[in-house]
């Protein structure tokens, strides 16, 4: 009955994350409201735009009872704005995130992705959001209809994957045995593929520095863990 | 502060218990799979979320009869919805019960340890990891064990210094996303001093950060 799959998120598990990112349709018939389990659905009205889950976009997609409306990030003129961003502006790092909404109050649960609206039709035009290639695939092999240039978005989708591979592969110089990198834009997809490598070579550096960190532990409880002044800021951007 | 930004306040405020359940749902799942240790028991959460299940598969059931195809779709809708929610649970359990079945010594340890009202594991995980351990101890007994001298027979020797008892390995890296500011975070037996802002996605050794994700400032991701 224990699960069998080693630590991390294996790709279907990824998408079915992807699959909970609200995006915004269409309806082409009437639905009437449902109370579902993840909160309840408001009754589909046509030509009414209604956002809902992905999953269920495309079930409904799937049945000809609804239109899906791509985020504007998935339009061929944003994402060669932000292809050109990548390559360009910033040839280190990935493309900054989308703006997050304010900090709700302290007794609410903060929402992350996949639960904040990033990807409706009323979602930033300018970046791309944590599920981006996941959500990007599943809309384009589902309603490649509804795009109005679907090869183009499928060719920039491409092309941005690509270069943001080759910064993650870059990137890899930077790891060490301590850990913390920052890795801000980085994708939920992207991430799962990077994961076992880039946490593999920081623990094998660990063990092998093992010895070493153990010494120093002690010595820092000795002087009752003061930090040494000396340290060099040596936290590498992987942005 | 913006209009945008007040509404959005509002919109976070008023978002439905159920929703809010999901998102911890699957942020704890997330957790579970990935952590390298395991997390303690989400007691209301799961209470919650499995009364819904259990009422929404009732309904289904009462429905299923109906020959309407416009009711025969919101059943679709209805029990691809539950499917889900059923997958996230289970998974959530198998990736609970894979770490316990691992290291149960240490596991059972932590969570006598634990404060009574948020245990670690659940009284059915409890329940499992005592009799598992019971019955392995008694076949090990059995088949092998009670021919070695007694001081050998022990399954949790300490002596000479080396636990016997395995434990996971805690300072495994883990990718995080920072949910609220949390300031200056320092690894132990290294220079390193992160500072971790809201938004931010790190790459740091579990235990340096396993405070905070317990106390939901970290998301694991």
């Amino acid at each position: 009955m224990a699960l069998p799959l080693p630590p991390g998120l294996t790709p279907p598990e990824i998408a079915f994350i992807c699959e909970m990112e609200l995006v915004t349709i269409i309806p082409r018939q009437r639905l009437e409201g449902l109370e579902l389990l993840g909160g309840p659905l408001k009754p589909l009205n046509p030509p009414q735009r209604a956002s809902i889950p992905l999953w269920l976009a495309l079930l409904l997609k799937r049945q000809r009872r609804a239109n899906i409306i791509p985020p504007p990030w998935l339009s061929p003129h944003s994402l060669a704005a932000i292809l050109k961003f990548e390559t360009e502006d910033s040839p280190d790092a990935f493309s900054p995130p989308p703006r997050l909404p304010p900090p709700s109050s302290s007794t609410v649960v903060p929402l992350s992705s996949p639960f904040l609206p990033s990807s409706t039709a009323d979602a930033a035009a300018d970046a791309l959001p944590y599920h981006w290639l996941e959500l990007g695939s599943m809309l384009l092999e589902a309603a490649p209809d509804d795009f109005d240039d679907a090869d183009e978005v499928r060719k920039l989708l491409r092309g941005l994957r690509e270069v943001r591979m080759a910064k993650l592969r870059q990137g890899v110089e930077v790891l060490d045995a301590g850990g913390g990198f920052k890795m801000n834009g980085v994708g939920g997809m992207e991430l799962g593929e990077a994961r076992s490598f880039i946490t593999g070579v920081v623990d094998g550096l660990r063990k092998i520095g093992k010895s070493r960190e153990e010494a120093r532990k002690e010595r820092d409880r000795e002087n009752g863990y003061s930090p040494s002044q000396d340290y060099e800021d040596d936290e590498m951007d992987m942005r | 502060m913006d209009i945008d930004d007040i509404l959005a306040e509002v919109a976070v405020d008023t978002m439905p218990r159920e929703t809010r359940d999901l998102q911890e749902l699957t942020r704890a799942w997330v957790a579970e799979r990935i952590a390298p240790e395991i997390m303690a028991w989400p007691g209301e959460l799961m209470e919650r979320v499995l009364a819904r299940v259990g009422r929404q598969i009732e309904l289904v059931e009462d429905q299923t009869g109906n020959m309407d195809p416009k009711t025969n779709f919101r059943l679709i809708v209805v029990q691809t919805e539950v499917e889900r929610f059923k997958f996230l649970v289970r998974s959530f359990l198998r990736a609970r019960l894979k770490k316990i079945d691992t290291h149960p010594f240490h596991i059972l340890a932590k969570h006598t340890e634990s404060d009574a009202s948020h245990p670690l594991l659940s009284p059915a995980e409890y329940q499992y990891l005592t009799s598992h351990q019971a019955l392995l101890a008694a076949h090990y007994g059995a088949s092998f064990l009670s021919q070695f001298p007694n001081s050998l027979q022990r399954m949790d020797d300490t002596t000479g210094g080396i636990s016997m008892v395995d434990k996971p390995d805690e300072d495994a890296a883990v990718f995080v996303r920072v949910l609220r500011d949390v300031g200056e975070v320092a690894i132990e037996g290294t220079d390193k001093r992160l500072d971790m802002k809201r938004g931010d996605v790190w790459v740091v050794r579990w235990s340096a950060v396993r405070g905070w994700v317990g106390s939901g400032d970290l998301e694991v991701i």
